[in-house]
């Protein structure tokens, strides 16, 4: 497998300017990511952890009040170029990159098609922003075809939004996605506003267009981690603007390694656990992380997790942890495991 | 019927919209159980379950089409003739939502809920004992009143004012929450110890809660037992352990299956 | 346990935000503006008591000396006559916007407050007066009016001219109506009224303030409008007349802009200054241009 994206010590901050002051909003700070062909790639986090200006930044949409301040977001385009995303131009981005070779869907992107427009009028209006000569006919043929083999009835590109239902809609929005073939989907909260039957259908939708080779890799972002790990092969979990753990999904559903990816994941009740595996995981406890997510303008001194952290030692509130390399094919940035 | 702390039976709403050509949708068909005292019930369903509309008539806020509620004995809608048994009734059945963020108005500091539910129950806010009454409802629920009294919403955390909400239910003391999706807008990390106030509350003051919610691990969870709503009607029941393991209708087990879990992958995911 | 406690219910966010509005330049330079335009109908007479009535001088001079604003085609001193009918013109957009207000704010919280029947009827009533031309309808209503005075003008223009404020008003309390802190408000054994009084109206008081302020100017050219087409009042003056006259006299034929412009000036003035008002008060009380 090889990869197709490389983020490198990426910073990405909002420049705010309050009486008279400027301040910084550390939401993407000093992140690494990679992300190779055909994977699925959860990022997993909580609200204000900055998961959704990674999805911007990653795509290199760096614009004010969110701006670039160091770091490398390197793809390699589908002719096998290595392009350099965060030196390029907005106007080089649109034109070769977005919707080409990476595809963004947004939280409530069902909510954004144009409800007065048939669906395949919002199809014409997406193909014709990114290629020319585009013929109605034949683009809409091949969006039906497309639509199908996701499960959506043959006639959705003669309807309107409306009146489709939030799961179908969602699901159009993918079958959009797989028109424009990226070889990167990023996919941002694409089931939190789904009833529980809906999102099955969705998740599987997810992984029938990386199946069926409309999309080549997909990062999913969500903080719905039992969502995340029915389709994602790696997680990386985010907090206060970094990457604090990156495993593959199994091992890291088994042992969780850092802190807060284990407080977590045992403050969630889940009945599958009690079903299958007799509840030795989950007693009938209410479990919490202490505390609420920092300021990312003026996140804790070192380990920013530390306020909140059962084990915090001297070093954490004084330093922050490097990210080091566990086992094979694990990661972790967490002084418990540094080794003196 | 001595346990008994309210009566639905055979709750009907039917809405109607349109001017000429009228559209009835039924939120509520036929819907009939018991809330027992001390019990926290978890009712389970989907969006257009008809969950939402049942709580909001219980809580006297929405008229039921036809049916009736009975609390301590009486007929909620038809037997509360004046505004003072409608106070006395709210003093015993008040509401936790689901919407940090609409449940203040924004343009009042986050004092007024408290001071609302204090003159509910007949407290003065501007005495000593008020002032206290205030005071520990928000240690009792964790939270620190230096940090909160005298704030406006904006300037507090989602959590912190699902708190508060809840702190309004440890002045009034209801004999009933109702709960509707309380944490399904707080992130899952912050969720436990907000659910363990409910426990709080039913070990401390013998209240009973109707636990609404769209997600079976938390009712399965917190709840004594679970009725599955589905489309306006109640399709399945009993204790979390007997819903969960032996769902009889085929819509709990179609819920059950579709819950994505953490520790286990769906067998046809792929 | 020291701390400071809130006080009682009632207390709203205005005495920050009225501290805020007080400093911004906006509000201060369009409060200046309509208070010097007040003071000039008010108590100018009293620095400069010519009588604006009087005939005595030479008809149609320009500005001199003797008469800083020349005189009229009746020879009367136009300075004087600018500061009455200022003051004449300022009631009558003040009491016009009173109407307005008081009207739209009853229909849209009526509307709301009860729906159904009355809701439909008083949707029904705002529509029609939305179709038809507000001035159009003055004018057919003040031609038959028995009595012409300021008053009925006022109300006349008054009660033609709420129906859109009453539309937009109706549609924010309603979507205030949704919101949950409502029903909180309804479980803590609030009345309806009190809701609207103490929950939906701090909400649309800055709505409300704006399309006050205006609509003063919307009197004033109304005003301005029925005298130039010969609906004035039998008794007093106004800026309305002072236009009426010079285009009856031929001031306006013979190039007097001293007649006719000021008067114009002062309601310019007037409509910038509430505009001032206007835009900083939204920006004080609308929580989306403010930052949190």
């Amino acid at each position: 497998m090889s990869e197709v994206l490389r983020i490198e010590n990426l910073k990405a901050y909002y420049i705010q300017i309050l009486a008279g002051k400027k301040i910084y909003v550390k939401a993407v700070d000093n992140v690494n990511l990679t992300v190779r062909s055909n994977e699925i790639v959860g990022i997993i986090g909580e609200s204000g952890c900055g998961k959704s200006t990674l999805a911007r930044a990653i795509l290199a949409d760096f614009s004010p009040p969110l701006q670039y301040i160091s770091g490398s977001v390197i793809l390699r385009a589908k002719n096998g170029k290595e392009l350099e995303l965060h030196k390029l131009s907005r106007d080089m981005l649109r034109r070769y990159v977005w919707g080409v070779e990476m595809a963004l869907v947004p939280q409530f992107a069902m909510n954004a098609l144009t409800p007065t427009l048939r669906i395949r009028r919002i199809i014409m209006d997406i193909m014709k922003s990114h290629f020319e000569n585009v013929e109605e006919e034949k683009v809409v043929e091949r969006a039906s075809k497309i639509f199908q083999s996701i499960g959506l009835p043959g006639d959705v590109v003669d309807r309107y939004p409306f009146e489709l239902s939030g799961g179908m809609r969602q699901r159009v929005v993918l079958g959009l996605v797989a028109m424009l073939g990226p070889s990167i989907m990023i996919a941002d909260e694409p089931t939190s506003a789904l009833d529980v039957s809906t999102q099955k259908i969705v998740l599987k939708t997810i992984l029938d267009l990386k199946k069926q080779g409309y999309v080549g890799s997909i990062i999913f972002i969500t903080h719905e981690i039992g969502a995340a790990r029915q389709i994602a092969t790696r997680f990386n979990v985010m907090y206060a603007g970094k990457i604090v753990e990156e495993a593959p999904t199994e091992e890291f559903i088994e042992k969780p390694y850092h802190p807060y990816s284990s407080l977590l994941i045992r403050s969630i009740p889940d009945v599958a656990e009690v079903l299958y595996y007799g509840g030795s995981r989950m007693k009938k406890e209410f479990t919490s992380v202490a505390g609420a997510p920092p300021n990312l303008a003026e996140p804790p001194t070192g380990c920013r997790f530390h306020p909140r952290c059962p084990y915090a030692m001297n070093v954490c509130r004084r330093e922050e942890p490097p990210m080091i390399h566990i086992e094979s094919n694990r990661f972790v940035a967490c002084w418990l495991y540094v080794k003196k | 019927m001595g346990d008994v702390l309210l009566e639905v039976k055979n709750l009907t709403k039917v809405y109607e919209t349109g001017l000429i050509r009228k559209m009835h949708t039924v939120a509520v068909n036929n819907v009939s159980f018991d809330i027992m005292k001390k019990e926290i019930l978890a009712l389970v369903g989907e969006s257009g379950s008809g969950k939402s509309t049942i709580a909001k008539i219980i809580l006297r806020l929405i008229p039921p089409t036809s049916g009736t509620i009975k609390f301590g004995g009486k007929d909620i809608w038809r037997d509360i003739r004046n505004s003072k048994e409608l106070i006395e009734y709210w003093r015993n059945v008040q509401p936790v939502f689901q919407d940090p963020y609409s449940t203040f108005n924004p343009s009042y500091k986050v004092d007024r809920i408290l001071y609302q539910a204090l003159k509910l129950i007949g407290v003065d806010p501007n005495d000593a004992h008020g002032r206290r009454m205030v005071v520990e409802s928000l240690r009792h629920v964790g939270l620190n009143p230096e940090e909160i009294l005298g704030k406006y919403p904006h300037q507090l955390s989602g959590g912190q004012r699902q708190r508060i909400l809840i702190a309004r239910c440890f002045i009034i003391k209801p004999r009933l929450v109702v709960a509707d999706e309380p944490v399904s807008m707080i992130d899952a990390s912050l969720r436990g110890d907000i659910m363990k106030l409910f426990y709080n509350l039913r070990e401390t003051y013998n209240t009973s809660v109707l636990f609404i919610t769209h997600d079976m691990n938390l009712a399965y969870a917190i709840s004594d037992r679970i009725l599955v709503m589905y489309k306006g009607e109640i399709v399945d029941g009993g204790s979390p352990e007997e819903v969960v393991r032996n769902p009889k209708h085929k819509y709990t087990k179609m819920l059950i299956d579709s819950i994505p879990s953490i520790y286990r992958k769906w067998s046809d995911i792929e | 346990m020291k701390y400071m406690m809130s006080m009682t219910i009632k207390k709203v966010k205005i005495p920050e935000s009225l501290q805020l509005l007080l400093r911004a330049p906006r509000f201060l330079i369009g409060f200046v503006i309509i208070l010097a335009i007040a003071l000039f109908g008010l108590i100018g007479p009293i620095f400069y008591p010519k009588d604006p009535l009087s005939t005595a001088g030479r008809p149609l001079m320009p500005p001199s000396s003797e008469y800083p604003l020349g005189t009229d085609a009746l020879g009367r001193d136009v300075l004087a006559a600018l500061m009455i009918g200022t003051r004449t013109s300022l009631y009558v957009g003040f009491l016009t916007a009173a109407i307005a207000t008081l009207i739209g704010v009853i229909a849209a919280a009526l509307s709301v407050a009860f729906g159904g029947i009355v809701d439909d009827i008083i949707t029904a009533i705002i529509s029609f007066l939305l179709s038809v031309p507000s001035t159009l309808l003055a004018l057919i209503i003040a031609f038959y009016a028995p009595v012409k005075s300021y008053e009925v003008i006022a109300l006349v223009l008054g009660g033609t001219g709420w129906a859109g404020f009453a539309r937009g008003l109706r549609a924010r309390l309603l979507s205030l109506r949704e919101e949950d802190f409502i029903n909180m408000s309804r479980v803590a054994g609030y009345s309806t009224i009190r809701i609207v009084l103490e929950d939906m109206l701090p909400a649309v008081a800055a709505y409300i303030v704006i399309f006050f302020a205006g609509h003063i100017d919307n009197g004033m050219v109304g005003e301005a409008t029925l005298s130039l087409l010969g609906l004035q009042p039998s008794k007093g003056y106004s800026l309305g007349i002072m236009f009426s006259q010079s285009n009856t006299y031929g001031g306006i034929r013979r190039g007097a802009w001293w007649w006719f412009v000021p008067p114009g000036l002062i309601i310019m003035l007037v409509a910038i200054s509430m505009l001032l008002i206007s835009t900083a008060i939204d920006e004080i009380f609308n929580p989306r241009l403010r930052k949190a």
